[in-house]
């Protein structure tokens, strides 16, 4: 995969730079933007320290631009971790614009359920160097998904109103028969669909005033995610988020408040696991499958300070939080405050100097968790 | 979870019925393309600068933005006429 990806990168990367010094004006065009960061993190996990200076990752988004109607657009990211270039493909979709308020998309996208994964997850948007709780690797949000959506966005009466609907895999459940101790965990990155049913799923946001200040907006996701022709065919996964976000520049304070939350359940039916004893004897198990995760951030930025160094500086804070059910091998009660002090190099580099704590019990490794984390990041857009 | 669902409705509805109006309408009508740009960009992250990318470069990054960032068609075609203008 590796020695296709990268050869092909760097076609596509000298190609586009023989095409811009064409003087001849494309009905295509190509562009390529993206992120990175690289990073030096401190852990102290329970009085065992480590650290380490970290590769980061990188990036790249390719924008084709067919037509004032059609794009097609994906993102790749490289990330060397546990000894190896990771490859992920965060999406890949092909839009066209129906009218003023329909746009279709086809392929990978981001989903937008809430607003962290599909907005404010990149490196250079996100104000601290860590996600919260519930997303990425064994969060209960989805961040993207394989599928078709409709969404678009329009005036009323001087508020906004945006929305998407879209269709997709979904996603599947782990039965726990490769891996007991994930058993009733839902995996969100299903290329391929495990059944016949797709999920349905939807956000609509909400900007009551003028000046685009203030969203919320209400997330949906339904699908049944158990394997055709399995015990669990029928078993169904509900998902729901609220978002909210406010920013905006407050003169009394000298600068801009920015404050992001978002709160994530999901409900999947009852269904029996099995768990396999050291000796070898098989038990039969069953527990309530709800989930929930939630985070709030405020962060201000002193942006009409005569300062240059001043006005460049944000302050950051983040709590966050994630259960996962009780009587699951995976049950969680996870609580996370974050702090971070940005320095912003330009409108789309900073560094970040975090500070997080992360406490509370369970997760694959069961018992007390008690973690603290020191991390500079320098995140940079292209 | 249905108090959570009914409380958010209700607040949605009560938002959008003290905020509808034929003023804030052409309010919003008449903004400049400069004036949406400080709006919608810091949504997400700090405003660009228009010099960064030459028009045809702002034309894909348009197409890209609007769909990303849930901007309507007019919101769009006014911040993108702005950065082609300034750069």
């Amino acid at each position: 995969m590796k020695k296709i990806i990268l050869p092909l990168l760097i076609i596509v990367f000298v190609g586009n730079l023989y095409a811009q010094q064409d003087s001849k004006p494309s009905k295509t065009q190509f562009m390529i933007r993206g992120y990175g960061s690289a990073s030096f993190t401190l852990l102290n996990d329970e009085g065992e320290k480590e650290s380490s200076f970290n590769t980061g990752n990188f990036a790249p988004i390719f924008l084709f631009k067919l037509s004032d109607k059609l794009m097609f657009e994906t993102e790749m990211e490289f990330a060397y971790e546990n000894g190896e270039l990771e490859t992920v493909l965060e999406y890949a979709n092909v839009m066209y614009t129906l009218n003023d308020y329909m746009t279709i998309r086809a392929g990978k996208f981001l989903l937008p359920y809430g607003t962290f994964m599909e907005r404010l997850h990149p490196s250079w948007i996100n104000k601290l160097s860590s996600t919260p709780l519930g997303f990425g690797h064994d969060g209960i949000a989805p961040s993207s998904g394989v599928g078709v959506e409709l969404r678009g966005a329009f005036n009323v009466s001087g508020s906004k109103f945006n929305y998407s609907l879209y269709s997709t895999n979904g996603p599947t459940l782990n039965d726990g028969s490769d891996e007991p101790e994930e058993a009733g965990i839902l995996h969100f990155n299903n290329f391929e669909d495990n059944n016949n049913n797709k999920s349905f799923g939807g956000r609509i946001g909400f900007l009551p005033f003028t000046d685009s200040s203030t969203e919320v907006g209400f997330s949906f996701l339904n699908a049944k995610v158990g394997d055709t022709d399995s015990t669990y065919e029928d078993i169904t996964a509900s998902l729901i988020a609220y978002d909210f976000s406010f920013i905006k520049k407050i003169n009394p304070l000298g600068g801009i408040i920015d404050i992001k939350a978002q709160y994530n359940k999901s409900i999947v039916d009852d269904a029996s696991y099995i768990e396999v004893h050291d000796d070898g004897d098989e038990e039969e198990y069953t527990f309530a499958n709800t989930s929930d995760s939630f985070y709030a951030q405020l962060s201000y930025r002193p942006t009409m300070s005569e300062s240059k160094f001043f006005k460049n500086l944000e302050f950051v804070g983040r709590v966050s939080e994630l259960n996962t059910p009780e009587g699951a091998e995976w049950e969680s009660n996870i609580n996370q405050k974050t702090f971070g002090l940005n320095y912003w190099l330009s409108w789309r580099s900073a560094i970040k100097v975090n500070y997080q704590i992360t406490d509370g019990e369970g997760g694959h490794g069961g018992g007390l968790i008690d973690k603290k984390l020191f991390t500079i990041q320098w995140a940079f857009g292209l | 979870m249905k108090t959570i669902t009914a409380i958010a409705i209700i607040g949605l509805i009560g938002l959008a019925s003290v905020s509808c109006s034929p003023e804030r309408a052409a309010l919003v009508e008449g903004k400049p393309g400069v004036q949406l740009w400080g709006e919608n960009c810091m949504r997400c992250h700090n405003t660009p600068s228009p010099a960064d990318f030459n028009d045809t470069e702002w034309s894909t990054v348009e197409m890209h933005m609007r769909v990303r960032a849930n901007l309507t068609a007019k919101e769009s075609e006014k911040i993108f006429e702005f950065l082609r203008s300034a750069n």
